[in-house]
């Protein structure tokens, strides 16, 4: 007799809805305040905060970014699990001299200046050439690497011996690094990669047919891996590359300082012990003589590496992947709660900020999202730590999803069920909340555990805005070793896990629900 | 609300109009029922008997005329003051009356005596153990000692459509409204259905019936309305069922006692 239509949100969901827009906003406080409580909790942290409050006093606080997948220069060391390499060294030393109190934010080489440009570190320790290019938008050091590149080809590729051969061919670099400029200069393409072991694994595969970078990194490589696919074919050019700390340009007092220390250190050898340590010769001054040979910083077995990486991987993926995960869905259900009741409301006010914010989520790929709250954000003064705007990026993700499954599943309970619920006098919120939604929530639960399928799987993007959770670890130790297969395989192994204890926690919720069932 | 007065009948209705888009459904409805009486709303599909029974509880906002149970009235006739003031006048009216729907609508996730208790404890927010006494003595009344705590899913349709009963008394409501009870119900259990609301009409509950049950109706019915395309076409006491005289509702008779 009855039109099929819907009830309409009226006043009452207007007050329900101001219900539910209280839940997100407590959560968000909580999740700000754990964020900057696991920051302060570690010196070693990969979640970098302005306010570090347990500074000793006279201290500054200085970010540093550096990629950690570059030995011998950044790395971390296969026994100690610790971040180490000359470029590590060098600038301990200096803070040491300075007075700095230093926190390390590994990332890749090409978010490493968003990074600075954005202020989530104060200054890069990434064997950075300078070039007059950067020159114009940064501050340097003096240098304290003198070295030169090397054009690395497949051991049988008898084409390339100099900068001049590059014509036409294609190389694998770090888009934003010198290296890569070299290359474009000489007429090579360039196929951007994210890091030295990644581009080397692509040489050797025979995607690309060279690679220019740093004669010592090369060597490392070498000596590390074993590999005798590729070779090192000939000079990139005869320029001896000065490579140096970088600062902002609002940031003279730290490069000052730096000056300083680094003066200090080549005057009583310091920075020459440090480079003998790691290269049997001193590259910190321009003729200090050539780096030829290296034992390889890391010359680990699979075995080894995987067992090695067992521990790290686990650690990333229980304070990493696992909490991103926990904290992002529960702030994604209540944000697609709200929406969803939004989005079904009579008042085009309510409903279409909602459609709105449906429509971008889903119409926009993840990690844009990420790296506009990442990097995007700080450019207009909202400047926000790395786990926390990976929570924000998942949970309005997950949330613009749910939103429509959660939708979706309250249109699907039977109108009957409001309309029992309203005769026996119920409110509409009382109604939603005592009759509807426990009916929606046995509906959404099949696709709702999707969701959080894809969600434990999607925030292994978050290690490309330096949150280190599991799939970064993975990286960590794949980028010195070159063990990629192996280590991915162990990673998708960690996430797979993850993923079968959900599915069935949600088969038994379901089972549970099931009884019910009409 | 004041100037009620008690000699007057329990439910009235004046003036009722009721449009769907372009269809007019109810056409200017008059009705009175009196305390303790059984009225049976008759009348062929699309005549509107339903939507005067919604409009009774504003599942169906009315667009003209007024509606009043007891002391609860609302004229919609007249703009609402504010929406405040409406949603207390619809809460009002609500809560003088008990709803029963053709499919129960029973709350599915909750058991038998969950579904009976979500009215008197969340709603009028009675003491549980006072509430659970009540429930189990309605569930007595009704012939369903023992299944307390089944899911609406593990019982008949009978018995689905009797915890429906059981649910609208447990809210003690001054009306009991039944929108055609026994339609969606196998016809051996048509009968079990029909029995309860023999006993409610028989222990003295006010009741509004939308049935096509002529027999049932000829037993219980102090007050027999004929409606037809939005109009009441017939009224009178239980000889309307017998003795019609109006073409429309001989016709309809006929028509509904050769099919049963």
């Amino acid at each position: 007799m009855s039109p099929p239509r819907r009830p309409a949100a009226s006043a009452p969901v207007r007050r329900l809805l101001a219900l539910a827009l209280l839940l997100p906003a407590l959560l968000a406080t909580a999740l700000l305040g754990l964020a900057g409580g696991s920051a302060a909790a570690s010196t070693t942290s990969p979640l970098p905060t302005a306010s570090q409050s347990d500074a000793p006093a006279g201290r500054t606080v200085v970010r540093v970014g550096t990629e950690g997948t570059y030995a011998p220069f950044t790395f971390t060391d296969p026994d100690t699990g610790e971040l180490t390499g000359y470029d590590i060294d060098v600038v301990r030393a200096v803070a040491e001299r300075a007075g700095w109190r230093l926190e390390f934010a590994e990332t890749t080489f090409d978010a490493i200046f968003a990074a600075l440009d954005s202020g989530r570190v104060d200054v890069i320790a990434n064997q950075v050439t300078i070039n007059p290019e950067r020159q114009a938008r940064y501050l340097f050091s003096t240098p304290y690497t003198y070295s030169r590149g090397v054009i690395v080809t497949a051991a049988d590729d008898d084409s390339i011996t100099s900068l001049a051969d590059l014509e036409g061919k294609t190389t694998a670099q770090s888009e934003t690094s010198n290296w890569a400029q070299v290359a474009r200069d000489a007429g090579a393409r360039v196929e951007s990669v994210e890091g030295f072991a990644q581009a080397a694994e692509l040489l050797v595969q025979g995607r690309v047919d060279a690679i220019v970078n740093d004669n010592i990194a090369v060597l490392d490589y070498l000596a590390s891996t074993g590999d005798d696919d590729v070779k090192i074919a000939g000079n990139a050019g005869d320029e001896v590359g000065e490579q140096a700390f970088v600062f902002r340009q609002d940031d003279p007092q730290l490069q000052q300082q730096a000056d300083a220390a680094l003066a200090s250190m080549t005057g009583d050898g310091t920075l020459a012990d440090i480079s003998e340590k790691y290269f049997g010769a001193d590259v910190s001054i321009p003729d200090g003589g050539e780096v030829t040979e290296l034992e390889g910083s890391d010359t680990r077995d699979t075995t080894e590496v995987v067992a090695d990486t067992a521990w790290p991987m686990l650690r990333g993926l229980l304070t990493g992947t696992v909490p991103l995960t926990v904290v992002s869905f529960v702030v994604g259900m209540a944000l697609a709660l709200v929406a969803a009741l939004a989005r079904m409301s009579g008042n085009p006010l309510l409903r279409l900020p909602a459609q709105f914010y449906i429509s971008i989520i889903r119409g926009t790929p993840l990690l844009v999202q990420l790296f506009i709250v990442f990097f995007g954000l700080p450019q207009v003064g909202i400047r926000i730590p790395s786990f926390t705007a990976a929570c924000i990026a998942l949970s309005l993700n997950v949330g613009g999803y749910a939103a429509e499954i959660i939708r979706g599943s309250i249109l699907s309970v039977p109108r009957g069920q409001f309309e029992a619920a309203t005769t026996i006098g119920m409110s509409y919120s009382q109604s939603m909340r005592r009759i509807v939604l426990p009916q929606a929530a046995r509906i959404a639960v099949p696709p709702l555990g999707n969701t959080l399928l894809s969600l434990v799987k999607d925030t292994s993007l978050a290690s490309t805005i330096l949150v280190t959770e599991l799939f970064r670890e993975a990286q960590i130790a794949a980028a010195p070793s070159g063990q990629f297969l192996p280590l991915y395989l162990f990673a998708g192994l960690y996430y797979w896990v993850v993923c079968f204890l959900v599915s069935v926690a949600q088969r038994r919720l379901e089972h549970r629900l099931e009884r019910y069932a009409t | 609300m004041s100037d009620h007065d008690p000699t007057a009948p329990l439910v009235e209705v004046r003036g009722l109009r009721k449009a769907f888009g372009e269809r007019e459904v109810l056409r200017g409805v008059d009705l009175t029922a009196g305390e303790g009486t059984a009225t049976v709303l008759l009348g062929p599909s699309g005549s509107g008997k339903t939507t005067v029974l919604r409009s009774l509880n504003v599942l169906e906002t009315p667009d003209a005329g007024r509606v009043r149970i007891a002391d609860a009235e609302i004229d919609f006739d007249a703009p609402p003051r504010d929406r405040s003031t409406r949603r207390r006048e619809v809460a009002a009216l609500r809560s003088r009356s008990g709803m029963v729907f053709q499919s129960h609508h029973l709350f599915p996730h909750k058991t038998v005596l969950g579904n009976l208790l979500e009215g008197p404890v969340q709603v009028q927010g009675r003491a549980v153990d006072e509430a659970t006494a009540d429930a189990r003595r309605l569930l007595e009344q009704v012939g369903l000692t023992g299944r307390e705590d089944a899911y609406p899913a593990q019982l008949s349709g009978g018995q689905q459509q009797r915890v429906g009963i059981a649910r609208a008394l447990a809210l003690q409501p001054q009306v009991v409204l039944l929108d055609e009870p026994t339609s969606a119900l196998d016809p051996e259990l048509v009968s079990e259905v029909l029995a309860v609301i023999r006993d409610l009409a028989a222990a003295g509950w006010t009741m509004l019936v939308v049935t096509h049950e002529v027999r049932f109706a000829r037993d219980v019915a102090d007050q027999v309305l004929f409606l037809d395309e939005g109009v009441i076409a017939e009224r009178g006491g239980a000889e309307v069922l017998t003795d019609p005289q109006h073409d429309r509702t001989k016709q309809f008779l006929r028509r509904v006692l050769d099919v049963t």
